[in-house]
């Protein structure tokens, strides 16, 4: 499998500052993406030292695999999954921390979504409400749960899904990073098959543009930063009430398609030994 | 006399005083400060007077009383304090009263906000870091757990049984799916189950699952008791209690 990735982030047609962060480490195929929060700038610290703190956790494990994890972990996850819900888990505590030592950035806290691929396993990590997306099969598939009041609502039977879009208290989260100094972070992982479309996005996406239009963005483009860029224009359009991030990642076959293998064949004029062509 | 004044966006709704007997707010008509909005419950909070301390008291509503924009229980109030519920906010009043005791039985300090906290983006990021920090403290009733499952009715997989606890499950023939097919010609990912915050849904993969007999294209939700057929397997989503 080849994997192109790409991203973008927006400010938005409201706010003036941009809290959302974003990293892609094409060495690792690790993907992050952090929404911030907090008063004056403390929201763009708080975002940046999030992604900065997985990237780096990420890459020192590579160099020492027996680099200390931190927060729980299942017994069945993969070595990946384990060290980014522990990336994660350290991002809150850096968080947290910076808070206590600066008395300004107090309140300040973050989301995190992060994946990371390795062969055909992808492995998520998460806490907050942006979001993770697998579009396959022609269909958006929800990786993540938001941990927000509403969506708790929806998961205990209170809400409507369309009655939570509507609510005045989407912004109120149960879990983010930074609010207290130990966090329970959501991972798992999942196998990825040749076409599929990793979407990482902030609520400043998936609050101005329906899981369709998202949908068939990802289908009508096939560059993905331009994807992204499509995204953001779409969440725009639609009023851009918060900073928008999308980061798309495309699973690509690596061997020939069915297509050109019957190109080679006819080249050849070797059709005697058909198996359908590769994976 | 202490008083309790409803504002909605900065305007007066209604002034009660606070006497020997509780004042009830909620959405609910018979309340002595009823709150017009769905996002506040029937009888959704209290104040009254306890050992001459002016006291809040959440009656488990759904979606709580802030005071100062700090998610509370039971705290008592200052004059000048802010009690959020829903969309409204109530200003205390407590001057010319019996003297405010200094313990609050709050546990940390709010910061302060002037404003109503409704539809500010700024005020209500700040709020949601309070409900944040409140975290795991949220006064939600322990869910009627119920285990999703899915029982193997016919065809060859590596389990009889599955709870579903990812957010994806991938039924197929790939290593790494959790429904676990086995046999020739089977797809590396037939099917695939998504948890959405409403519901399960079952959605195509390289192969159109049927439910309940009929053929379904795109996602749809899963009830208890359907019966899944795809690539030569059946199974039986139940919720287990």
């Amino acid at each position: 499998m080849r994997i192109v990735s790409g991203g973008k982030t927006d400010v938005g047609r409201v706010r003036s500052n941009n809290e959302d962060c974003f990293r892609i480490v094409d060495s690792l195929n690790l993907f992050i993406l952090s929404d911030g929060m907090g008063g004056e700038a403390h929201g763009e610290i708080a975002s940046a030292l999030a992604v900065e703190t997985v990237v780096k956790h990420c890459l020192e494990a590579e160099n020492n695999p027996a680099a200390p994890i931190y927060g729980e972990t299942k017994a069945g996850w993969s070595d990946r999954t384990k060290r980014l819900s522990s990336a994660v888990y350290l991002a809150n505590r850096k968080i947290f921390e910076s808070a206590e030592t600066y008395p300004e950035q107090r309140g300040m806290g973050a989301t995190l979504t992060a994946a990371w691929i390795e062969d055909d396993k992808l492995s998520i990590a998460h806490v907050g409400d942006s979001r993770a997306y697998l579009l396959r099969t022609g269909g958006l598939q929800q990786l993540t749960s938001d941990h927000s009041l509403v969506a708790e609502q929806v998961r205990r039977g209170v809400l409507t899904p369309a009655e939570a879009e509507r609510s005045d208290m989407q912004s109120v989260l149960l879990r983010a990073l930074g609010a207290q100094q130990k966090i329970e972070v959501d991972a798992e992982e999942q196998p990825l098959f040749s076409g599929d479309i990793l979407l990482l996005c902030s609520d400043g996406l998936t609050r101005m543009v329906t899981e369709p239009e998202i949908a068939g963005a990802l289908q009508s483009e096939v560059d993905p930063e331009r994807a992204a860029e499509k995204l953001i224009n779409l969440a725009n359009e639609n009023g851009g009430a918060d900073n928008v991030t999308a980061v798309v990642v495309r699973m690509e076959s690596v061997s020939k398609s069915w297509f050109s293998w019957l190109r080679r064949g006819a080249r050849k004029h070797a059709g005697s030994n058909g198996s359908a062509g590769g994976k | 006399m202490a008083k309790l004044s409803l504002m909605f966006e900065n305007k007066l709704v209604k002034e009660v005083p606070v006497g020997g007997r509780p004042v009830g707010i909620g959405r609910s008509p018979d309340n002595d400060l009823p709150v017009d909005n769905l996002a506040v419950s029937n009888y959704h909070a209290r104040v009254y007077f306890e050992a001459g301390r002016l006291v809040v008291e959440d009656l488990d509503s759904l979606n709580g009383t802030f005071v100062n924009d700090l998610r509370v229980e039971r705290a008592t109030l200052h004059d000048g304090d802010r009690i959020h519920i829903g969309k409204h906010h109530i200003k205390v009043d407590a001057t010319g009263d019996a003297p405010v005791p200094v313990d609050t039985g709050r546990k940390t300090t709010a910061p302060r906000i002037d404003e109503t906290m409704v539809l500010d983006t700024k005020v209500r990021r700040e709020m949601l870091q309070q409900a944040a920090a409140m975290g795991e403290s949220m006064q939600f009733a322990a869910n009627r757990m119920k285990v999703p499952t899915l029982i193997v009715l016919s065809g060859k997989t590596d389990q009889k049984e599955y709870v579903l606890t990812n957010k994806l499950t991938v039924i197929g023939k790939s290593p790494m799916a959790t429904v676990r097919m086995s046999g020739w010609f089977k797809p590396k990912m037939a099917a695939q189950i998504n948890q959405r915050d409403d519901g399960y849904y079952i959605g195509p993969g390289d192969k159109t699952p049927n439910v309940n007999g009929v053929p379904i294209p795109g996602p749809v939700r899963l009830a208890d008791g359907d019966l899944i057929e795809v690539s030569g397997v059946r199974l039986n989503f139940i919720f287990r209690e």
